[in-house]
């Protein structure tokens, strides 16, 4: 391995992400302002731009030794590789929530539940012994418990000014989200003093 | 549907010319490396009961595995894994044989995977089993062969990498915590995940939890074992610690030491392995390409006690890392008159293996015109006069 490739989400990481590589003292004026590249040369490290599922793939096969991607992405996507760092930035969290007024946990009728995360919503209903029906939303999930298409949503609430807005109200916490550096095992393995010391110097600016 | 016809299933594909020579090769050298060392193969049944790998507590979870029902009902797989098979036949059917056991195995074994993940459900093992042998001598021999499978297949950059159950174990053991929050622990040391191992271990304020907090962290060279001795006083720890220094030091003596390291945060399954877990990388692969322990226990749901030692190679995987030599071109086409048959099989055998094929033209002309679409650099005419070769340039 010549140079250390790190994939970057794109998004409501981006900014926090690039904020920190500065930090680090990497150039990043090429991360600004990207055009149309996706592989981008900063020095001593490679960066990769990509959507959140794809950059928990990228890391589990190898194609990049690093990646930073939001605990909601890997909660969803699973997958093994190493989960080493919270970054602390892009903080929010996974919630449970339902038309203000209701009770979402009232009586025997079979709930159903609209998310963008399937995966969260089941193993989150699996742990309080509910069966409930999940229908997988691509956008605005919100719009689910209007249309009279769900009981209730599970997603991910930063400020929870949309939920508000749209006569929503949280009914439970699920957990804390972040952004969290990621590892590949084999490339930690193999490359451990380049990628320990990346993530010494992540830990250093971050404190 | 139309297209089942020509399409293969997911998690399946076919496999050309240089992949599965390469792919021979390098189980073929394998295999000479494991009879070299006296073991012996056997091939078990692609297709196992169902209870077989679940009774014994086998880690694989049963989405991962390809179920199919018997006539009679019984609920049958194809085979996940390797080991727990070899298991059954070392404790029954070769029960009178007298230990230890060598045995090896070249087969392939079928794990379920999520879709479009780039993963192949059919899985190329090759390993070994060292069966009915304790102790420090066995591990080693285990642990050396692992080195030399990668020598055997002339991998350059590699890495042999070792952990201990019992270390773990034994600073859990020490927190006093329930099996579900040990489970709990034991993740989060697997995955490297720091964040949730503190918060795992706020509540725990002790030596033993400080060391669990250093663990994913103990990875590395030789080092990394005194480091660990540093952190604890826990018996069982230092005693773990100590048998993994006695291997790295019988390899070492060995010259093999440069291809040893070391996790100790290295905890997968380990209602399965009883004491020394190893891993094997190279580079150009994303995860290992072999993997093995010791794993005493699993013999005794087959009702005998046998100490065993083994690991398993993914073959597949170990060979898209290493640069093949490129794929053998028709060069030399041979064509031949009637009655020519066993002089033309004679100048074929003569050529580098794959290189030069008969031509079936009925005539000369239609047999060069064939070779230089088949882009050969030469045609060899067999005829009783003798063997006239026509040079054909471009």
């Amino acid at each position: 391995m010549d140079k250390l490739r790190l994939a970057i989400t794109k998004g409501r990481l981006l900014d926090s992400s690039i904020e920190m590589l500065e930090r680090m003292g990497y150039d990043c004026s090429a991360l600004k302002n990207p055009g149309r590249k996706l592989l981008l040369n900063m020095g001593g490290l490679d960066v990769v731009l990509a959507k959140a599922p794809d950059v928990v793939t990228c890391v589990e096969l190898g194609a990049c030794a690093l990646g930073i991607a939001g605990k909601d992405t890997i909660m969803e996507h699973g997958g093994s590789f190493y989960e080493v760092l919270d970054l602390g930035f892009g903080r929010c969290r996974f919630a449970l929530a339902a038309p203000r007024g209701s009770d979402f946990f009232k009586g025997y009728k079979t709930r159903r539940v609209a998310s963008k995360y399937p995966k969260v919503a089941r193993d989150y209903f699996l742990t309080k012994n509910m069966d409930v029906s999940i229908i997988k939303i691509e956008g605005s999930v919100e719009l689910a418990p209007i249309l009279g298409l769900a009981d209730g949503i599970v997603d991910i609430v930063e400020s929870g000014n949309t939920l508000k807005a749209n006569g929503l109200a949280i009914v439970e916490e699920i957990c804390p989200v972040s952004a969290r550096l990621i590892v590949n095992a084999a490339a930690l393995k193999l490359y451990k003093s380049e990628i320990v010391g990346f993530i010494d110097r992540c830990r250093e600016v971050l404190k | 549907m139309e297209s089942y016809k020509v399409n293969t299933p997911e998690g399946t594909r076919d496999r050309f010319f240089a992949e599965c020579e390469e792919l021979r090769q390098i189980r073929g050298a394998m295999v000479g490396l494991f009879r070299q060392w006296g073991y012996r193969e056997v091939i078990t049944p692609a297709l196992e009961y169902y209870d077989l790998f679940v009774k014994v507590g086998n880690p694989l979870p049963q989405e991962k595995l390809l179920k199919l029902s018997e006539h009679s009902g019984s609920i049958l797989v194809l085979r996940p894994d390797c080991t727990t098979p070899v298991a059954r036949v070392a404790a029954t059917r070769l029960g009178d044989l007298p230990l230890p056991l060598r045995l090896y195995y070249d087969q392939t074994v079928f794990r379920a995977g999520a879709a479009n993940a780039g993963k192949s459900f059919e899985i190329a093992q090759c390993g070994i089993e060292l069966i009915g042998a304790a102790g420090l001598k066995a591990d080693v021999e285990a642990v050396c062969m692992a080195v030399n499978v990668f020598k055997a297949v002339g991998a350059r950059a590699f890495r042999i990498e070792l952990g201990h159950s019992g270390f773990f174990l034994a600073l859990a053991s020490e927190l006093g915590l329930g099996a579900e929050e040990t489970e709990r622990l034991r993740c989060c040391i697997a995955g490297k995940n720091l964040t949730l191992l503190a918060e795992q271990l706020k509540p725990c304020a002790s030596p033993a939890a400080n060391a669990l907090m250093r663990m994913p962290w103990l990875f590395g060279g030789a080092e990394i074992l005194g480091q660990a001795e540093a952190l604890t006083k826990n018996k069982a720890a230092l005693e773990a610690l100590d048998y993994l220094r006695q291997i790295y030091c019988e390899l070492d003596a060995a010259g093999l030491g440069r291809h040893i390291s070391f996790d100790l945060g290295l905890v997968q399954d380990l209602d399965y392995y009883t004491g020394i877990i190893f891993r094997g990388y190279v580079e150009g692969a994303g995860g290992s390409v072999l993997a093995g322990g010791r794993y005493d226990g699993l013999s005794r749901s087959f009702g005998r006690e046998l100490p065993s030692t083994g690991f398993a190679v993914y073959a597949e995987d170990l060979a898209a890392c290493l640069k093949g030599g490129a794929f053998q071109d028709t060069e030399v086409v041979i064509y031949y008159e009637s009655g020519c048959l066993s002089k033309a099989l004679e100048n074929l055998e003569l050529l580098p293996e794959g290189s030069a094929e008969l031509s079936h033209c009925a005539t000369e002309a239609e047999a060069l015109q064939s070779a230089r679409e088949k882009g050969a650099s030469s045609l060899l005419v067999v005829s009783k006069d003798g063997v006239r070769e026509v040079r054909l340039n471009g």
